[in-house]
């Protein structure tokens, strides 16, 4: 499937910025407090997470926020919101320095407050990168065009719909999703840029069966009913966000499953079509298959 | 609120705080819901003619700080003075030509936000020092252990009208019950920082963001539905927080008004009273004189 991103008659841009692998940090005390007041020391939140994947559910591994993958960074707090901003979910990233240069990996996400990326790369290269790589992303994807009169896209190069579950028909853009969620969900990331912060939803395992969500993967593409994500995420009333799901569950509060907005319009043009059990969305082969040469 | 507590039990610590003032960015202009660039005040500094009771939204502003929004230069300083801070706190200015003049505490917003009488107000302005009363955290409900306060004062709990009723339920009176689809920036924070920003009360914008939140008052006593907000803000359906109304008008999307939390627990442990007059301007029927005595 061909997607015409430029309507308009404009190009998008690429840039190659620079971004570093992250060294997962925790802070001065060993513990956050869960949503019962128990104490834990949070596992895999940020930096390199071995053993994760797309596909593994959202819960499969206890942890915070973990997301698969390597997170990238830029030390400047300026350089790493645009790094944020124009980062695309489906832009290649190379590595520079360290054991694993010349490897590469794609991003499959970004994560909120820090101006953060999450790169997908295959396991073995993972294994040999080591928080401080250099890593170059090939940025594009930021101010492409609306799909479809109406629809606004975001945090994702255009092109890579076309490996996604998503179908135009006369006036309506239809995307297969794990589950429609309702907007009261969307915890940590409701009323922030949409481009530079994921949205957090506040399911637990058990929470999540009344949804229809117990079955929710990394990779997943989600619906969330009543919600804008053009700008900052926001309640609108009859619109529709849907979202790829980039990092796992979290026993925070009003934290959880995150979730990276990539399209967002009138529930009249933009449908979900929920699929609790048989839903694919973007797969590990699939998100690393342009780089595959690279490997 | 008739109620047994620890309240005779609790310290205060006295707080140094700084009036801070309002910060910008080079680029000037922030993004409504529709897309539309504003420049609006609000936030930071003195902000005159809102207090208790006053209408919180349908002011030109963005995240709306009735009175002195209030911080410390010091990072760990500051902390203690949000978290250690409650709702009632009595505030002293000590510098600059209000010094003497005395306010209280309506709520945090990453910075504590204090409601002063409005001849006081306009004496004072941005660097000016304050004293903060700090006494509240730590306060039990000895017959409600399911519900967990904070952020509230001794005089805030003594003013609130209510107490433990014949079932042993806690009645709470309230202006306003909040949907959970209200809740915007602010979830997946600590409940004893800044507040919860409650979405569908703009000032711009179609009837398709209504929340039905524009009769708001700064200072009304409100209930959030289906918010466990003990150990942070987070969702959790069949539980309720309640919480004071600190931060007015929001122009950005997924703000707008906003309580900071005074308590939370399972909503079978509260009796919930609708009562308009579920307002921080009860405060004035306890003399602060009773906290730091």
């Amino acid at each position: 499937m061909t997607i015409d991103a430029t309507p308009a008659g404009l190009r998008l841009v690429d840039v190659n910025l620079a971004a570093t692998v992250e060294q997962g940090c925790v802070g001065t005390d060993p513990y956050r407090i869960d949503a019962d007041g128990a104490p834990y020391v949070p596992v895999g939140d940020g930096g390199i997470v071995l053993g994760v994947r797309l596909g593994d559910g959202v819960w499969e591994h206890p942890g915070d926020h973990v997301a698969p993958g390597a997170c990238l960074t830029h030390q400047d707090p300026a350089a790493g919101y645009a790094l944020a901003a124009q980062a695309c979910i489906g832009n290649p990233v190379t590595v520079r320095s360290g054991a694993a240069a010349g490897r590469a990996g794609v991003v499959i996400g970004k994560r909120g407050e820090g101006g953060r990326v999450i790169a997908a790369f295959p396991q073995d290269t993972l294994r040999l990168l080591r928080p401080g790589d250099q890593v170059a992303v090939r940025s594009r994807g930021t101010g492409a065009a609306d799909p479809l009169p109406g629809v606004t896209i975001r945090n994702i190069d255009p092109a890579l719909l076309a490996v996604l579950p998503v179908t135009f028909g006369p006036g309506t853009l239809t995307v297969g999703v794990r589950a429609q969620l309702p907007s009261k969900l969307v915890g940590n990331g409701i009323g922030r840029p949409t481009p530079m912060w994921d949205l957090d939803l506040q399911l637990t395992p058990a929470s999540a069966r009344g949804h229809d969500a117990a079955g929710l993967r990394l990779g997943d593409l989600v619906a969330i009913a009543d919600l804008d994500t053009r700008f900052n995420a926001g309640y609108r009333r009859g619109w529709i966000t849907i979202g790829l799901v980039v990092h796992g569950g979290s026993p925070q509060p009003g934290h959880g499953p995150g979730v990276t907005a990539i399209l967002t319009g009138p529930a009249g043009s933009l449908l979900a079509r929920p699929d609790p059990a048989g839903h694919h969305g973007l797969s590990e082969e699939a998100a690393l298959a342009p780089v595959r040469d690279l490997q | 609120m008739q109620v047994t507590s620890n309240a005779g039990q609790l310290v205060t610590q006295v707080l140094a705080g700084e009036v801070w003032p309002p910060l910008g960015d080079r680029h000037g202009f922030r993004v409504d819901p529709d897309g539309n660039a504003f420049l609006l005040p609000g936030m930071g500094g003195v902000t005159l003619g809102a207090h208790c009771g006053d209408p919180a939204t349908g002011y030109a502003a963005d995240h709306l700080e009735p009175g002195l929004s209030v911080r410390h230069r010091d990072q760990a300083a500051n902390y203690a003075l949000q978290y250690l801070t409650c709702v009632g706190n009595t505030v002293v200015v000590t510098s600059g030509p209000a010094a003497g003049s005395e306010g209280f505490v309506i709520g945090q917003h990453a910075y504590v936000l204090v409601d002063m009488p409005e001849p006081a107000l306009r004496s004072v302005t941005a660097g000016d020092q304050v004293t903060v009363f700090a006494v509240g955290q730590g306060l039990v409900l000895l017959e409600h252990p399911a519900i967990k306060v904070k952020n509230c004062s001794p005089r805030l709990l003594a003013a609130l009208a209510g107490g433990t009723d014949a079932g042993g339920r806690l009645r709470v009176h309230v202006a306003a019950r909040v949907p959970a689809e209200a809740i915007g920036a602010g979830a997946g924070m600590a409940s004893e920082y800044a507040n919860t920003d409650l979405m569908g009360a703009y000032e711009v914008g179609g009837e398709d963001l209504s929340l039905g939140l524009h009769g708001l008052r700064i200072g009304d006593v409100v209930a959030l539905a289906d918010t466990d907000h003990r150990y942070g803000r987070g969702y959790r359906e069949g539980w309720l927080s309640i919480g004071v109304i600190s931060t007015g008008s929001g122009r950005l999307f997924g703000h707008g008004p906003g309580p900071s939390t005074i308590m939370s627990g399972p909503a079978e442990a509260f009796t919930i009273i609708d009562d308009p007059d579920a307002n921080l301007a009860v405060l004035a029927s306890v003399l602060p004189q009773k906290e730091h005595a």
